[in-house]
This record gives C-alpha cells, sequence and structure tokens, in this order.
C-alpha cells in the first residue's frame, strides 16, 4: 500500500468522524450533565459547558446509590466469577489445546451451544434453581454466590475459546525439553507452561471482570436487598421506575462506574483483536 | 518419548473438561430442563406446581396479541439491528484496516462501547433523548431539524427506531473485530497485482476484498443475529416494552409475563419458543463453520 500520507488521513479521519462522533457523544453528556447543579439540568436548552461545576453530585450519588457497598459487591461478584470461570477454563483449555482426546469435536459443540445461550432466555429457570436450594436459612436468591457461579458458567465457552487459541500459539519445545529432563508432566505445566500463559490468562480474566461488572439481568432478576446489589444494578434503580430522576446524580454515579472499565479495555483491546478473531473464527 | 515419562493417564484429559462440563451442565442444563416441566404445568406465581396442563400455556401465549406484535418487533428489531451494524461495520473495517496517522486512537475509540454496559448506554442515550432537557433535542433545534422539543420516549414510532440505533452502535465494536480479523487474513500482494493489472479500486472492492470477506460476514451476522435476539437491557431500561407494550420484543415480553405479571406457565412457554428458535440459528452457524473448514 501507499503508506500514510496526510492526505490520505485525513479522509481516513474525515470517513470515521459521523461514527466517532456518535461514540464520544454519550461520555461527553455524561460528563457535561455529573458536573451541573440541579438549576442547570432541568433548564432548556441545555449548555455543554456548566455554569457552575458542582462537585456534590458525585457525593449525593455516592449515598443515593448505596455507591460503596455496590462497589464492593461488584467486584466481589465479579472476581468470584472470574475466579470460577478461570479455575474449570484453564484446564479444559489445555486439555484442548495440548492432548489428542475422544469426544474433542462434541465437547466443543456443547461450548458452542453454551455460548449461545443468554442468561435471559433461561432466567425463569434460573431463578426457580436459586429458589429451591436451600442456603444459609433462606435460598440462594438474594445472594452473591448464585450470581458468582451463574456468570462463571456462562463465561466458560468464552474462557475456554480465547485460551485454548492463546495456548496452541505457546511452543510445545520447552515442556517437552523438561519432560527430558526427567520433570512430570504436571510439573512441566506448572513450571513452564503456566508462567508463559499469563498474558493469556490475565486478558480473559480481565474480559471476564468487565462482562460480570456490566451484567444486568442476572444481578435485576437474582439480587434483590440494596445492600447486595451491584453498581450498574444500582445505577439503573436510580433511573427505573422514578417519577423524578435526579439525572446529575445519574450521570456521575454511570460516569465512575463506566470510566475505570473503559480506559482498562482501552488498553487491552488490541490482545482482544488477535485472541477473538482467532477463536471466534477457527 | 514413553508414556511414562510424560506421566499422562489415559483418562486425564477428560479429567481436565469435567468441572468445565460439570458446571454448564448443572447451570445451564438444570434450568433448561425446569423450564420444559414448566411449560408443560401450571404453575402459581408463588411457582407452586398445580397439575399438568399440556400445550395450554402455548395456546395461551399464542393467542395473546402482544405475544404477536412482539414475534413481528423481534424480527424487525433484528433485522434492522444486524443488518444496519454490518452496514456500519464494513467500511469502518476498510478504514481501520488502512495505514493512516493516528490508526492506533482511532481502534480505540471506534471499540469503546464494548466496554460500556448496555445499561449504561441505554441510561445515557435515554437521558441524551429526555423530551424536555435533553441533548438531542437542543442539538436538533439549534440546527433547525426541529422546531419545538420532541417527546422521543413517548411513542414507539420515534424510540423504537432510537432503541435499534443504540443496539447498532453497540454491536458495531465486536462485529469490526472481526472483519479486521479476516481483512488482516488478506495477502498485500494480490492488491499490487490487481493494480499492475489496472484494476479500480471500486473493482478491487468487488472482486477481491468483498468475496475473501464474505464468510467473516456471515459468521458476524449468525453471531450477532444470536446477541441481538437475546439483547434484553436496552429495551428494558429505555422504555420497559411500553408505552402501552408498543416496544415489546420476545425477551421483554417474557421477562415481563415471568417477573412482573407473575405468569411463570407461559413465560416457559416463550423461554422455549425462543431457545428452540436460538438452536435453530447455532446449527446453521455450526454448518458455515463446517463448510468453511471444507
Amino acid at each position: 500500500m501507499q503508506g500514510r500520507s496526510a492526505r490520505k488521513s485525513a479522509w481516513c479521519w474525515l470517513a470515521l468522524s459521523p461514527l466517532i462522533v456518535i461514540i464520544i457523544f454519550p461520555f461527553l453528556v455524561m460528563l457535561s450533565t455529573a458536573l451541573k447543579p440541579n438549576s442547570e439540568v432541568l433548564q432548556f436548552p441545555p449548555h455543554w459547558l456548566p455554569q457552575h461545576i458542582d462537585w456534590g453530585n458525585f457525593a449525593a450519588m455516592w449515598k443515593a446509590a448505596n455507591f460503596g457497598s455496590a462497589l464492593a459487591n461488584s467486584l466481589i461478584i465479579s472476581m468470584g466469577a472470574t475466579i470460577l470461570a478461570l479455575a474449570v477454563a484453564v484446564p479444559a483449555a489445555y486439555a484442548l489445546s495440548r492432548l489428542p482426546f475422544a469426544g474433542k469435536g462434541l465437547y466443543r459443540q456443547f461450548l458452542l451451544v453454551t455460548q449461545m445461550l443468554s442468561p435471559i432466555l433461561l432466567v425463569l429457570g434460573l431463578f426457580r434453581m436459586a429458589a429451591a436450594v436451600p442456603f444459609a436459612g433462606g435460598t440462594l436468591v438474594n445472594t452473591r454466590l448464585v450470581v458468582i457461579v451463574i456468570y462463571g458458567a456462562f463465561n466458560i465457552a468464552f474462557a475456554v475459546w480465547m485460551l485454548s487459541s492463546y495456548f496452541a500459539s505457546i511452543p510445545r519445545d520447552l515442556e517437552e525439553a523438561a519432560w527430558i529432563d526427567g520433570c512430570t508432566r504436571p510439573h512441566a505445566v506448572m513450571r513452564i507452561f503456566l508462567p508463559m500463559a499469563v498474558p493469556a490468562i490475565a486478558v480473559t480474566a480481565i474480559v471476564t471482570f468487565v462482562n460480570g461488572w456490566n451484567e444486568f439481568t442476572v444481578a435485576l432478576t437474582m439480587l434483590r436487598s440494596p445492600s447486595k446489589q451491584t453498581i450498574t444494578l444500582q445505577v439503573v434503580n436510580l433511573v427505573a421506575g422514578r417519577y423524578s430522576v435526579e439525572w446529575n446524580q445519574v450521570m456521575a454515579a454511570a460516569l465512575v462506574a463506566t470510566v475505570p472499565v473503559a480506559i482498562l479495555f482501552a488498553w487491552l483491546q488490541r490482545y482482544l483483536v488477535k485472541g477473538l478473531t482467532v477463536g471466534a473464527i477457527k | 518419548m514413553s508414556g511414562r515419562t510424560v506421566g499422562l493417564r489415559a483418562g486425564a484429559p477428560l479429567l481436565l473438561i469435567l468441572p468445565s462440563m460439570v458446571l454448564a451442565v448443572i447451570i445451564i442444563g438444570y434450568p433448561f430442563f425446569d423450564i420444559i416441566w414448566i411449560s408443560l404445568h401450571s404453575v402459581s406465581r408463588f411457582g407452586i406446581v398445580r397439575g399438568f396442563v399440556g400445550f395450554a400455556n402455548f395456546a395461551h401465549v399464542f393467542a395473546d396479541p402482544v405475544f404477536l406484535q412482539a414475534v413481528l418487533r423481534t424480527l424487525e428489531w433484528t433485522i434492522a439491528v444486524v443488518g444496519g451494524t454490518v452496514l456500519v461495520s464494513v467500511p469502518t473495517a476498510l478504514i481501520l484496516v488502512q495505514d493512516f496517522h493516528g490508526r492506533g486512537i482511532a481502534r480505540t475509540i471506534v471499540m469503546l462501547p464494548w466496554s460500556i454496559s448496555l445499561s449504561m448506554a441505554a441510561i445515557v442515550w435515554l437521558w441524551s433523548f429526555n423530551g424536555d432537557y435533553g441533548m438531542v433535542n437542543a442539538i436538533l433545534q439549534q440546527i433547525g431539524v426541529i422546531g419545538h422539543p420532541i417527546q422521543w420516549m413517548a411513542r414507539a414510532s420515534t424510540a423504537f427506531p432510537i432503541e435499534i440505533a443504540v443496539g447498532i452502535l453497540v454491536s458495531v465494536p465486536f462485529t469490526v473485530t472481526i472483519f479486521l480479523g479476516g481483512l488482516s487474513s488478506i495477502p498485500t500482494e494480490i492488491y499490487e497485482a490487481a493494480r499492475i493489472d489496472g484494476a479500480s479500486r471500486v473493482q478491487q472492492f468487488r472482486w477481491m476484498t468483498l468475496p475473501m470477506l464474505r464468510p467473516f460476514i456471515n459468521i458476524a451476522i449468525v453471531l450477532n443475529v444470536i446477541y441481538v435476539f437475546n439483547s434484553f437491557p436496552i429495551i428494558w431500561i429505555m422504555t420497559q416494552g411500553g408505552p402501552d407494550n408498543s416496544t415489546h420484543i420476545l425477551v421483554t415480553y417474557l421477562y415481563q409475563l415471568a417477573f412482573r405479571l407473575g405468569r411463570p406457565g407461559p413465560a416457559a412457554a416463550v423461554s422455549l419458543a425462543m431457545l428452540v428458535i436460538v438452536f435453530a440459528i447455532t446449527m446453521v452457524y455450526v454448518r458455515m463453520q463446517r463448510e468453511e473448514a471444507a
């Protein structure tokens, strides 16, 4: 190709500009509204720049959305789900990428089917399952545990796919050399393979974590009491079914819930392009 | 190398995949069979199973005009969102694969909506389209497109297209990612050869890029059809299927039946009907992958 001339770059940016404006727009709306006092929010036409910057929205939403405990809940649930999904997916992905076994194709198809089923289609059954299991004097409904287990299960397919496509690209030579030196296979896996697989595991872990952080349907169905609810759910609750919505607080909350994840993702994006395309196509 | 030094028993691979199978079978299998069971029984709103009713729940649902409208609207929603997503993503990927100044930044920006939960996207757009104080009304009025503020969310005729647009926006990053993978697999030498043979850019796109991108477009369509068909938060948060049930798609109708109206039996029937559709689409996907491999 001709390389990067200034003219070509300008054309590329120009062609992308409508999409980029639409993508940036919600972030600007969040920021602008989050910094406005109520009087400026309830004013038409609105201004992009607040006349008075009101940092108080962040403190107010922290209280209104129970943000401290929501943050803790989101962290516990997302991390729990990530650990669970990785604990079952790493061995499975190792088997898929390294070992021959009968039924490999069948297992892949099984994963594919679980990948296609979204929790919403099963949500009634999931709720009834949770309600049927006695736990700590009640049932699993309204516990973080059941949400962790469900997120873990629904992330298996993606995690195994992603991990096995990365694992396949890790050279076998070092592991095989270790066997020759008398190392057992499990030992070689622990000492040689896993350290090399850390980047792949990290990428998969982050995606699983973000999936849990952002999930809505299962959280909405299972987590009834405000003290158990995640950030995503709490922010939605500031809007849903209310006659008067404090939009500046909602946007402040949405901003805090979104920006850390967006930064994480922006950094991760190039690894994703590689892993996902390999995983999705092959 | 002997099997002994490698220390691998014959059952080892199965042992390694077993935990993932057990977790998935319990969490996905149990609810699946429970839904089949429930769909054939009369169930109280508190989940008490009263008795076998055959296909009465299905008959009840199929006779509900809201369900029939939701079926049509699901079709409209899926076709519009997936079609729109592909139409936006193909040119976007074609640009992002070019070599230009700031490409890395452009790629990062295009991928941004991926990181935001559907719920947050829905909330911010809901506020942006607010009829009284929203930024969209302000901008459209300023540039003279509309004379007075519009209550976008009060009618399905404006609310539903907005929901479709949000659906497209959040689906673009994943789809562009698939296309970027596809485009990077096309060897650049064939373009050199085509240029030497005097092929124009349009000809190159029509006869080289598009055919080679075709399998990736097919896969993106099938995967998106499944995701969009199952997409719940956007419509639930922006309109809850309202006003007057006029923006329900099957998933929001299902959720309303199950958890707002307390009708588990009919809700299970809807679930089951949707599961059958998803299985059918999955089979199409499997077949496509097999043809791809052949």
